[in-house]
């Protein structure tokens, strides 16, 4: 489903309706034509739970930027009190509870960079080459199911698509 | 609500994309008076780096006057738009998603104008790199035991963190304005919106990364405003030391927020025509929020008495005597009126369903909720510890300048941001509608 075959065919089958979209991913199953990208204006879990998509493992990243900015606060907190050790207010030099707040605030600010710089490279961003073979109305009211098939295979793939309700169309 | 037909996935776009249509003369009119409001407040504050911080009217005892108030005031309006946008997305809330938008913009329009008031107050601007850490040859580094580089370091987060969510959270949103542009417009968003076409891939990590930034924006909404009362509270001046002052003080954030949240979305809901997304079961649930957080502020006023009382502190039961009683008891009584008493109003449901009566109590609070740092800031060091070190404050013209250039730049933001901006979230809608219709509920 992830990769594409060693064809330059794209049909797109576009529907108006997620339910109807789901049914017809679940459908493609019986048929030897790969799923390349699905489209659609909202994030859908109809079509997820079609698609028997895992989850996102964006995660990490955001685990692992956590645990850097932890101990980035931490450390430039006591790294900057050791370097010139001024007694404030009669506590240690390093004292641990005021540096939380240093420690927690990266822990967050680390982890968001980390979580957008999972967004960015696990969803490809920016895309801007997505854009040639892509409709339009996906992003407005409709969902579109975009197959890669060989050229003999495209008729059917169309046929399938308006048989099914929707429009089809192939990508030049 | 309920009788009106359904709403579609076209009539959502159609709706938020006719808000983006050229502007008429009326809007530009408004956007020239703003611009001089803010072109007033540059010129005092210039005024005032020139002349020196006296120029204001904050002395000894009371040398955190305005500044200080406004930067807890515009903190504490920033709160809420993450409250909305994260709190309420983790809860599944679905009132939340026509308002969540605007109250996100909000957040990052509202810190940026609370950052630049320590600036201000600074007097001296351009040693402000001081308060960064950066290595130097005197080995001086910002001192982090400091509730002052507390702030700094919350402030700049919450600024970084709530722009990032904001952004994130409009990339959709971008494309469907994109897929309808024409010319240079299309070709700005496309730039903006990175290519997003909606594919199931990046929808996978695009649902995974949004909740993982809901579940870290929500500690930290609550962080930014509790260092913001440790600014106080860690001080030993009578009235500000406090351990409620945290949770007091994010509950009058979310106050205050919810308020300037209604504030901007009943305008712009009958400009831009609105009513069938922003319902009035929206609305509503906004006001019900309002009872709840003005409910939590009026226990804390009850509270910090009851601890003077308890404390038998002769000090601090002074400085609370005077608040209700003293030279500032009507700026004290505007505050409990407008922040506790008025919101009660919320109750009848008629009040509360009513255009004029939810416009007019969220200006209310709005006010009440400034009094309520003006009472805290100002009154608490105006009469501390002895009487000789007793002293009143009134705004100099030049500080009430630089307010006026604060909201004028608000305001100015706001409009910039509806008229070139997706205002109302229409892939959040779209995906509202899709798990059952009714988003009011």
């Amino acid at each position: 489903m992830e990769g594409t075959m060693a064809t330059d065919i794209s049909v797109i089958g576009l529907f108006s309706d997620e339910q109807k979209t789901a049914a017809v991913i679940e459908d493609m199953s019986g048929y030897p034509w790969q799923i390349d990208r699905v489209h659609s204006p909202f994030p859908s879990h109809k079509i997820f739970d079609a698609l028997k998509l895992k989850k996102s493992p964006v995660g990490w990243f955001t685990l692992v930027g956590g645990i850097l900015g932890f101990f980035t606060g931490f450390g430039l907190a006591i790294y900057t009190a050791l370097e010139w050790k001024l007694i404030v207010w009669g506590k240690p030099i390093v004292a641990w509870i005021p540096f939380v707040i240093v420690g927690f605030e990266c822990t967050i600010l680390f982890s968001v960079f980390a979580n957008v710089l999972g967004l960015i490279v696990l969803g490809n961003l920016p895309d801007y080459k997505g854009l040639e073979k892509y409709d339009t109305r996906c992003s407005a009211d409709h969902f579109g199911i975009v197959v890669s098939c060989e050229e003999e295979e495209q008729e059917q793939v169309l046929e399938f698509f308006k048989n099914n309700g929707g429009e089809a169309r192939v990508f030049e | 609500m309920s009788e009106s037909p359904q709403l579609t996935y076209g009539e959502i776009d159609r709706t938020v994309l006719d808000t983006l249509r050229p502007p008429t003369g009326g809007y530009w009119l408004v956007i020239m008076v703003l611009i001089l409001g803010v072109l007033l407040g540059a010129a005092c504050w210039v005024y005032q780096i020139f002349v020196g911080i006296g120029a204001g009217g904050q002395n000894i005892p009371v040398a955190w006057g305005t500044y200080l108030i406004n930067f807890v005031f515009w903190v504490g309006i920033a709160n809420s738009g993450t409250l909305i946008s994260a709190i309420l997305y983790l809860f599944r809330a679905g009132w939340r998603n026509p308002i969540a938008r605007a109250a996100e913009t909000m957040t990052v329009f509202a810190v940026s104008i609370a950052g630049l008031f320590p600036f201000i107050h600074l007097g001296r601007i351009w040693i402000v790199y001081y308060m960064l850490p950066y290595p130097n040859q005197r080995y001086l580094w910002p001192n982090f035991q400091s509730p002052l580089v507390f702030d700094v370091v919350a402030i700049s987060t919450y600024l970084t963190v709530s722009s990032l969510f904001w952004y994130t959270g409009l990339i959709p949103d971008l494309a469907a304005v994109r897929d309808k542009a024409t010319g240079v417009r299309k070709k700005i968003f496309t730039i903006l919106s990175l290519g997003w076409t909606g594919k199931h891939e990046q929808w996978r990590h695009y649902t995974r990364g949004y909740l993982f930034f809901a579940a870290l924006a929500t500690p930290l909404v609550v962080s930014v405003h509790s260092v913001v009362s440790w600014d106080f509270a860690l001080s030993v001046v009578p009235g500000w030391h406090s351990t409620i002052f945290a949770p007091y003080f994010v509950a009058g954030a979310i106050h205050s927020g919810l308020a300037m949240v209604l504030t901007l979305m009943i305008p712009l809901r009958k400009i831009f025509r609105y009513e069938r997304i922003l319902t009035m079961k929206i609305l509503e649930a906004v006001a019900k929020t309002i009872i709840f957080t003005g409910l939590i502020v009026g226990y804390a006023y009850a509270v910090e008495y009851f601890l003077a009382w308890y404390s038998h502190n002769a000090v601090e039961m002074e400085a609370f005597r005077w608040r209700a009683l003293g030279d500032y008891s009507l700026e004290f009584w505007i505050m409990v009126g407008c922040n506790s008493l008025v919101p009660l109003l919320f109750f009848f449901k008629r009040i509360r369903t009513s255009i004029p009566w939810l416009l007019g109590i969220s200006i209310l609070i709005n006010v009440g909720m400034w009094y309520e740092r003006f009472v805290i800031i100002v009154g608490s060091v105006a009469h501390g510890f002895i009487p000789h070190a007793w002293g009143l404050y009134r705004p100099s013209a030049i500080e009430f300048g630089i307010m006026l250039g604060a909201f004028s730049l608000f305001l100015l933001f706001f409009l910039l941001f509806l008229k070139h901006l997706p205002s109302i979230s229409m892939t959040e809608m779209k995906e509202t509608l899709d798990h059952g219709g009714d988003h009011g509920d």
